[in-house]
Order: structure tokens, then C-alpha cells, then sequence
């Protein structure tokens, strides 16, 4: 044990510097700092710099957002406007339409006459009297009332 | 000049560099000595301590007034060392102790370095502590900043600084007692 330090405390120590700089650095450092702020720029106020990033994050979530609504809309008025389009074409046609493609069934002209409580003319029919009193006959339904 | 006055001046554009000036020739010495002592070598201590008044440049305009213009010097400088430091250990994956053993080298080879025994004993046990209890010691022990000040610099209560600086000063009279 080295007796000259063995009972030594910080108080007994002299605060002594044991670090040196160069001869006339403090008087040459401010001159090289403003030399290097001459390049950098300053930093953006705040809230100016927060909102330029805040435009770069948010401008994706905004397209999405664009995007989801833009769908959400159109789906919910797609059956809209089918109804709108149906609405649009006169009933001789759509009568026309189904006589020509649509594959009838007897009930189904004896629902729409009931509905619209009157006779169904023989040219809605598109069928002669001969062929309708035959398919009377061959299906039975000469004495069904409807 | 006062710090209000540094400021108020910093603020406008035309008296903007003169401001700056007065304030590094203000603080210069303190913020340099507070880096050298932790990072030993003059070389590093003068890129931190431009490091850091760059900062300042940078950063001086969103500075709230509310806090002590030097405790807020120090808070960046304090960050820069520890940064510093972290990273040289990092950079060659050297342990904590590998880092110290280095520094203390530097004590005893360098020739910006002088000083008695005693001295330069008590710098090297100075790296035997902990980076964070090392700047609470300097700051108390050199600068003789209140433990309040500190607190507000490395935003820690003053009970657990009081606690660490009276643990480094019983750590380092126990190491220069040493042989």
C-alpha cells in the first residue's frame, strides 16, 4: 500500500486542470464555428418542418382513403340505378323483351293479369287461338278459374 | 452580454451572426472543457464541441426560453459525449472496460497532458465509473453546478444525483488509495 495516498480524500486534492489545448484555440474556435454555420442551414420553424412531414406521411392514407370511398360509393348506387334504368323503359317493351327471350310460364301470366286486374289481349299472348285451346287441353286448365 | 439579450438579438436576422458569435465566445470554454474531461482527447473534444454549437446554430430558434440557456447548452453537449462514446464502443465492439483502458492510456501518453501523481491518478479512476456517473461527478466536482441544475440538464431527481455522486467520490478515494 502506498502510505503517501493512504489516507488522502478529494478535499485534500487541488482542483487542478491536467488537460491542455493547442496555443490560441480559444481565440481561433468562434471564427472556424461561424466559418461552418455559413454552410448549414438553420432548421425550419417548427410547426413548418412538422407539416411538410405530416404531408408526406398523411399523402398515402389520403389515396386509400380516395379509394375505399370512391368503392363504397359506386357500390352502394349500383342497385339504384338499375332500379333508375328499369324504370326507364316503357312496359311494351319490357312486354316484347319477354315474350321474345324469356321462357313463360302460364302461372306467371295469370299473376300478371291478376295484378293488373284486366284481360290480357290475345296480341300479348303472340299465339294463335288454335294453339292456345291446345295447350288449354293439354295441360288441363280449361276449367281451372283463375 | 446576458443570455436574454444573446437571444434577442439571435432573433433577428440582421445581428443573427453576431448574436451567435457572442454566445460561442460565452460559452466556448465551459462547453469544451465539459467534453474534453469526457472524452480525453483534444481532437475529439474540439469536432464535439463545433458538433454541438452547430447544433445550437441549427436548433437556437425553437429554444424555450422557459429553461436556463446553458443547462440547455450542456443537455446537448452531455448527449453528444454519451453518443460519442456509446458509438466508439460500438464501433470496434469493445466492452465498457476496453474503452477505459483506452482513455486512461491516453492520460499517460499524451502529451496535451500534465499534471502530478495524484492527478492523473485521480483522472483514471474517474474512467473507472460509469459514463453517466462520470459526468454527474464532473459537473458537481469541476464545474460546480447545483445538483438542481444537473437534474434539469440530465433530467434526473436530485435525490438519485446526490446518491450517485457521493457512490463515484467513494469509489475514487477507495482507487486512490490503490497501489
Amino acid at each position: 500500500m502506498n502510505n503517501k495516498h493512504k489516507n488522502i480524500t478529494l478535499n485534500d486534492l487541488p482542483k487542478h486542470n491536467v488537460y491542455q489545448v493547442p496555443e490560441d484555440y480559444f481565440d481561433r474556435l468562434p471564427m472556424r464555428i461561424m466559418e461552418r454555420t455559413a454552410t448549414e442551414p438553420q432548421q425550419q420553424w417548427l410547426p413548418v418542418k412538422l407539416w411538410q412531414q405530416l404531408q408526406i406521411a398523411i399523402a398515402p392514407f389520403v389515396l386509400l382513403l380516395l379509394f375505399v370511398g370512391v368503392f363504397y360509393v359506386s357500390l352502394k348506387s349500383q342497385p339504384e340505378q338499375q332500379a333508375i334504368n328499369l324504370a326507364a323503359v316503357n312496359d311494351s317493351e319490357i312486354v316484347d323483351y319477354l315474350s321474345a327471350y324469356a321462357t313463360l310460364e302460364s302461372a306467371d301470366l295469370a299473376e300478371l293479369n291478376a295484378i293488373q286486374q284486366q284481360e290480357l289481349p290475345s296480341e300479348f299472348l303472340n299465339v294463335s287461338s288454335k294453339a292456345a285451346e291446345e295447350e288449354l287441353e293439354y295441360y288441363h286448365l280449361r276449367d281451372t278459374d283463375y | 452580454m446576458e443570455d436574454k439579450e444573446i437571444l434577442e438579438k439571435f432573433a433577428n436576422p440582421d445581428s443573427r451572426n453576431l448574436a451567435f458569435n457572442q454566445l460561442v465566445r460565452k460559452y466556448q470554454q465551459k462547453i469544451y472543457w465539459h467534453i474534453r474531461k469526457m472524452v480525453i482527447d483534444h481532437e475529439d473534444a474540439d469536432d464535439l464541441t463545433q458538433e454541438v454549437f452547430l447544433k445550437v446554430w441549427k436548433n437556437l430558434e425553437n429554444f424555450r426560453q422557459d429553461a436556463q440557456l446553458y443547462t440547455w447548452l450542456y443537455r446537448i453537449a452531455t448527449n453528444e459525449c454519451l453518443t460519442f462514446l456509446s458509438s466508439k464502443k460500438r464501433k470496434f465492439f469493445l466492452p465498457i472496460n476496453d474503452v477505459a483502458a483506452e482513455l486512461a492510456e491516453k492520460i499517460d501518453s499524451s502529451a496535451d497532458i500534465s499534471g502530478d501523481e495524484i492527478q492523473l491518478k485521480l483522472q483514471k479512476a474517474l474512467l473507472k465509473l460509469p459514463d453517466k456517473q462520470r459526468l454527474v461527478f464532473n459537473m458537481k466536482y469541476y464545474d460546480e453546478l447545483k445538483y438542481e441544475e444537473i437534474s434539469e440538464i440530465l433530467g434526473t431527481s436530485v435525490g438519485a444525483l446526490k446518491a450517485s455522486y457521493h457512490l463515484a467520490v467513494k469509489k475514487i478515494e477507495e482507487f486512490l488509495k490503490q497501489d
